[in-house]
């Protein structure tokens, strides 16, 4: 069992090596009629509840649906969409969630490799590490977002008090426009290093250690080691762990739903929550899908400058 | 994974025959390493801490910014079971999250089953079909979703929350490239033997696939817990809400309730922890081994 | 093969446990709300679920009224479940109605009722109905009524108006001889008169002589702005949001009315958020303090020497000052009958029952048993400012519009900019032509 994270990723690289030619085969007729069966629970549901929606979210784009009315109500061509582009609510909460991956992307991408090389370097208790940074991760958000708008409650909070004990003015973290947003990329960073963290570690324990044996035997000291081996050689985890990053961030809603309703006067509204509030709270979903699409889009565009770099970096790796 | 752990001390070894400078050099660098990443490791467990140091103090003391707990009390978990929803919070996250979880794994790993093990038409266009929902973002889906299950009439069901979390694309691929790692001697073996395909899948090849059937199933699981934008759409009554939709749409009382609120975060957060510690290993060497993101 | 046969097992008995548990968490709650997220079943029949959306002073007040329900009908549980106040709320009751499974009664603004009538998520109370308990509209005041109904049919019953009233420090206005013998507020009406008024006061603190919220604020700006906007007859929307009204040189006056007591002549700070605002009237540095009357409970129990009465007829005009009313409202029920029916209506006319404990929290009741009773008269200041009730000016209807929505705070954020000096008086009307135009340009979605 030790071999298990390995056996899928060796086949990783082409998935269909292996299955394209098998060597026996009983049945040499095929196999259609049970493999439409093996696949029919999860083609029926994916069809129903995935790629379906994303059809009728783009054929609604289209249309003035109502949340509360059925049917597509009337045809709209582009209006939604010329809407939408020329919105500044639409385009301010695009501004958001950019700001909000810029603020939130360096430090968790930073912090969890500087992180991760600690760790790798200390022998005894790293179950300890794993704990204290991977356990914020798997806490559900609604319980981080209480947690942290304790700790920024003004005059009482514990952040608070420890800003002002070291003789700062108190600072109104989600109440004052200008700092709100760094409150939550704060408590961002802090709930979700240790994914990262522990995708970077991972990645530490494939480099080969000759490779420090070999350095050291020519002289280099830790800090050389660290730039000429250990930086180069994660590449790829570095444009995983960032592509990932740039996504999630991209998707942020909940610590805005939460902490902040997308304010004080809408300066943390995200994109996500921009949807949420035309489609939900003012029932204009055919809007709301017009703006849905144009954010699936973004999404699909930085996975496919993921896909382009990747595969960059598998041929130079060739 | 242990037999990387094993050669990390085998290789100093072989540094401190060799070289004896370096060696001291490297020591007195991994002590600072330790020193600062341990600084950083509790600092990043100081809002944990405060939070239980909090729901351990009575409501009045909390406006005392102070770790000293002057009247020790549970009084805070005791009234939140006593009143409101907490149960039903509980019983809509453990039964949606299971139900996903069961869901996903069955689902996922007999589609890929049949795209590792099978030969049949459009195969390669079935996978890449399949692959295409890799790139869909469920959050974008909000509003045809929310739609759609208002014509099925299902809002405000636990199906409304769990049917859609059931086909994820990531699964399928993951529980593929597993199968296609695994050997084929043996299943094809039974074939030989007349065993069916259902066979081979359900007593060959799913019992050699422990280990990625409980990583999916446990991430599944903890997503589908910490789900907050789709179940606060389709579950929009109190009673029916999962445990962080209820924290986060319901007011408590009015007043200095702050110990009452962390309680409330600890209790929603505990069946989470408890499945971390338990299997701590098994998610942190999936999230390695798939670069699995929710 | 071992490993294989433990694997079968603990697989096997890890299906076994999730479906024990499943099964037991099914069977311990029949009829229960586990039975209707899986069957989808009625949730608690027999029960009144009630929603609201009251905070502070008036949650504490809400609750007694609840409690004075639970007591005088014990074989009804009542179950009241607070949600986040504004949109969030709305959000929530839209889409459990959507959902079906919305809760008996809830509260909602008269002004963003309409809004749930188009979109066909309210029941129509009918008059034989609600006559059966004891409810004719005869027993309402006759403006909060009117204004509810859509198409001359009820959805609605009002439970009190809240208007902006003025509250002012009893203390400093005597100081600055502003009191009449009796210790109440001399009247104001004018705008030279206000401005004096506020001038006197600002001698006297010393700092302002009144405030209101304007930084971040997302409704005051726009109360004060449209009680005097309409103490000049304007309008700002019409046909149903579908059309900008709006009277620049009626704006313009009343913007640059407000730009002088603010930013020219300083008369009230510029640069004050809600919470700035009350606080610097609590601590005496203004005489003067322009907001809805719930804030009353803050001021009690600072334990300051305050007292209330109606916003100033300032420009002149017929006497309008903005308001809302709390309303209760029956969302589309799945399977509405008629003792479900009657447990609601019951409960409401319960509530209106309490309507004493509800004015003690500022508001003016609706209901005229209670608003005309000797009792409410001797109740003050909360009395003082009962007349706003009868020209109470409600927010334009449309499905953008009403307390709380993207209207109030579109208009409240050129308005208080204009307050803060950030904003001419020109280019706040023109962003709110242009923030106004494509809402009331896109196609309705009720």
């Amino acid at each position: 069992m030790t071999t298990t994270t390995a056996g899928p990723q060796a086949a990783s690289r082409r998935p269909d090596a292996t299955a394209a030619t098998p060597r026996r085969v009983p049945d040499q007729r095929g196999h259609g009629r049970q493999a439409s069966l093996f696949l029919a629970p999860f083609m029926i549901l994916y069809l129903l509840f995935i790629i379906g929606p994303t059809i009728y979210m783009v054929v609604m784009s289209f249309f003035d649906t109502s949340l509360v009315k059925s049917g597509l109500g009337g045809f709209a061509g582009f209006g939604n969409y010329a809407e939408a582009l020329s919105s500044s609510d639409f385009w301010s909460s695009m501004w958001h969630t950019v700001w909000f991956t810029i603020l939130t992307t360096p430090p968790l991408v930073v912090l969890a490799f500087v992180f991760a090389l600690l760790a790798d370097r200390v022998r005894r208790g790293r179950w300890f590490f794993r704990l204290a940074f991977f356990l914020p991760y798997i806490l559900p958000s609604a319980v981080v977002a209480l947690i942290w708008v304790w700790l920024y409650t003004p005059a009482l909070g514990l952040l608070t008090k420890i800003v002002t004990t070291l003789g700062f003015a108190e600072p109104n973290w989600l109440g004052s426009p200008n700092l709100a947003m760094w409150s939550l990329a704060i408590t961002t960073v802090w709930w979700t290093l240790g994914f990262n963290f522990v995708l970077y570690l991972a990645g530490l324990q494939d480099i080969p250690r000759e490779l420090y044996e070999a350095a050291s035997m020519d002289g280099a000291g830790p800090v050389q080691q660290i730039s000429r081996i250990t930086v180069p050689m994660l590449g790829r985890t570095t444009t995983l762990v960032v592509v990932l990053q740039v996504i999630a961030s991209l998707k942020v809603f909940d610590q805005m739903y939460i902490m902040t309703s997308g304010g004080p006067n809408y300066s943390t509204r995200s994109l996500l929550e921009y949807v949420y509030d035309i489609g939900f709270t003012d029932f204009r979903t055919g809007y709301a899908a017009a703006a849905s699409t144009l954010f699936f889009i973004l999404v699909l565009a930085v996975s496919a400058v993921w896909i382009f770099l990747t595969r960059r970096q598998e041929q130079q790796g060739a | 994974m242990t037999a990387i752990a094993d050669t990390a001390p085998a290789s100093t070894a072989t540094t401190r025959v060799t070289q004896a400078t370096i060696d001291s050099r490297v020591k007195l660098f991994n002590r600072v390493c330790a020193g600062v990443l341990i600084a950083f490791a509790l600092i990043w467990l100081v809002p944990i801490a405060w939070t239980i140091d909090t729901a351990l103090k009575p409501n009045a003391e909390t406006t005392n910014t102070t770790w000293a707990i002057h009247h020790p009390t549970l009084a805070s978990f005791t009234s939140l079971f006593s009143q409101g929803d907490i149960w039903n919070w509980y019983a809509a996250s453990f039964i949606t999250s299971a139900l996903t979880a069961v869901c996903t794994v069955l689902t996922a790993s007999l589609a890929a089953f049949s795209l590792s093990r099978m030969r049949f038409r459009f195969r390669y266009l079935v996978f890449w079909f399949v692959l295409i929902g890799i790139m869909i973002p469920q959050q974008v889906l909000i509003v045809p979703q929310f739609k759609e299950f208002g014509g099925l009439h299902l809002l405000n069901t636990y199906w409304a929350v769990v049917l859609p979390q059931i086909p994820t694309a990531i699964a399928v691929f993951i529980f593929k490239q597993f199968f296609d790692g695994l050997p084929r001697d043996l299943d094809e073996a039974a074939r030989v033997d007349g065993a069916g395909f259902l066979r081979t899948y359900w007593r060959i090849v799913m019992p050699l696939s422990r280990p990625v059937v409980s990583a999916v199933a446990i991430f599944t699981f903890v997503w589908s817990w910490n789900n907050l934008l789709w179940p606060l759409l389709v579950l929009s009554n109190p009673k029916l809400m999962t445990i962080p939709v209820g924290l986060a749409t319901v007011q408590g009382s009015y007043g200095i309730r702050y110990a009452d609120t962390m309680a409330s975060a600890i209790l929603g957060a505990l069946p989470l922890v408890i499945i971390f510690l338990f299997f701590q290993r098994r998610i942190v060497e999936g999230i390695a081994g798939t670069g699995l993101k929710g | 093969m071992n490993d294989h046969l433990d694997a079968h097992v603990s697989r096997r008995s890890l299906f076994r446990g999730v479906l024990a548990g499943v099964g037991v968490a099914g069977l311990a709650g029949c009829s229960s709300p586990i039975a209707a997220g899986i069957a989808n079943t009625p949730l608690s029949p027999g029960t009144v679920d009630y929603w609201n959306l009251f905070g502070g002073g008036d949650g504490v007040r809400m609750q007694q009224m609840e409690d004075a329900y639970r007591r005088n009908h014990p074989g009804t549980p009542l179950q009241a479940v607070t949600l986040a106040w504004g949109n969030p709320y709305y959000t929530k009751l839209s889409l459990a109605t959507v959902g079906a499974k919305p809760p008996n009664v809830a509260v909602s603004h008269l002004t963003r009722m309409k809004t749930l009538v188009e979109a066909d998520l309210l029941q129509e109370l009918r008059p034989d109905d609600l006559a059966r308990h004891g409810m004719t509209p005869d027993k309402f005041n006759q403006r909060a009524w009117q204004a509810g109904l859509v198409n001359g049919k009820a959805y609605a019953i009002p439970l009190d108006t809240h208007p902006l009233v003025l509250f002012y420090n009893t203390k400093i206005c005597k100081e600055a001889g502003l009191l009449d013998s009796a210790g109440n507020l001399k009247p104001i009406s004018g705008q030279q008169a206000f401005l004096d008024a506020l001038t006197r006061v600002q001698k006297v603190t010393g700092k302002y002589g009144a405030t209101h919220g304007i930084n971040a604020d997302t409704a005051s700006p726009w109360r004060v702005f449209q009680t005097f906007y309409a103490q000049l007859g304007g309008q700002v929307l019409g046909a149903n949001g579908t059309q900008v009204l709006l009277d620049d040189a009626k704006a313009k006056q009343v913007l640059s009315y407000l730009r002088t007591l603010t930013v020219e002549k300083k008369l009230m700070p510029s640069s004050i958020d809600y919470q700035g605002a009350i606080a610097l009237f609590a601590s005496g540095a203004s005489g003067f303090h322009i907001n809805g009357e719930w804030e009353i409970t803050t001021f009690q129990t600072a334990k300051m020497p305050f007292s209330m009465t109606l916003v100033p007829n300032v420009f002149g005009g017929p006497y309008a000052v903005q308001a809302d009313s709390h309303t209760l409202v029956l969302p589309k029920q799945p399977d509405q009958d008629r003792a479900k029916l009657d447990r609601s209506l019951e409960f409401i006319s319960s509530m209106l029952g309490e309507s004493m404990t509800w004015a003690q929290g500022g508001h003016v009741p609706a209901w005229q048993p209670v608003a005309t009773s000797e009792a409410y008269r001797k109740l003050t200041p909360q009395s003082n400012y009962a007349a706003a009730a009868n020209a109470a000016v409600y927010d334009p209807p449309g499905w953008y519009s009403g307390s709380g929505s993207d209207f109030e705070i579109l208009m409240s954020s050129a308005i208080g900019a204009v307050e803060a000096g950030q904003f001419s008086v020109d280019a706040a009307i023109a962003q709110i032509r242009a923030k106004l135009s494509p809402l009331a340009g896109a196609p309705s979605p009720v």
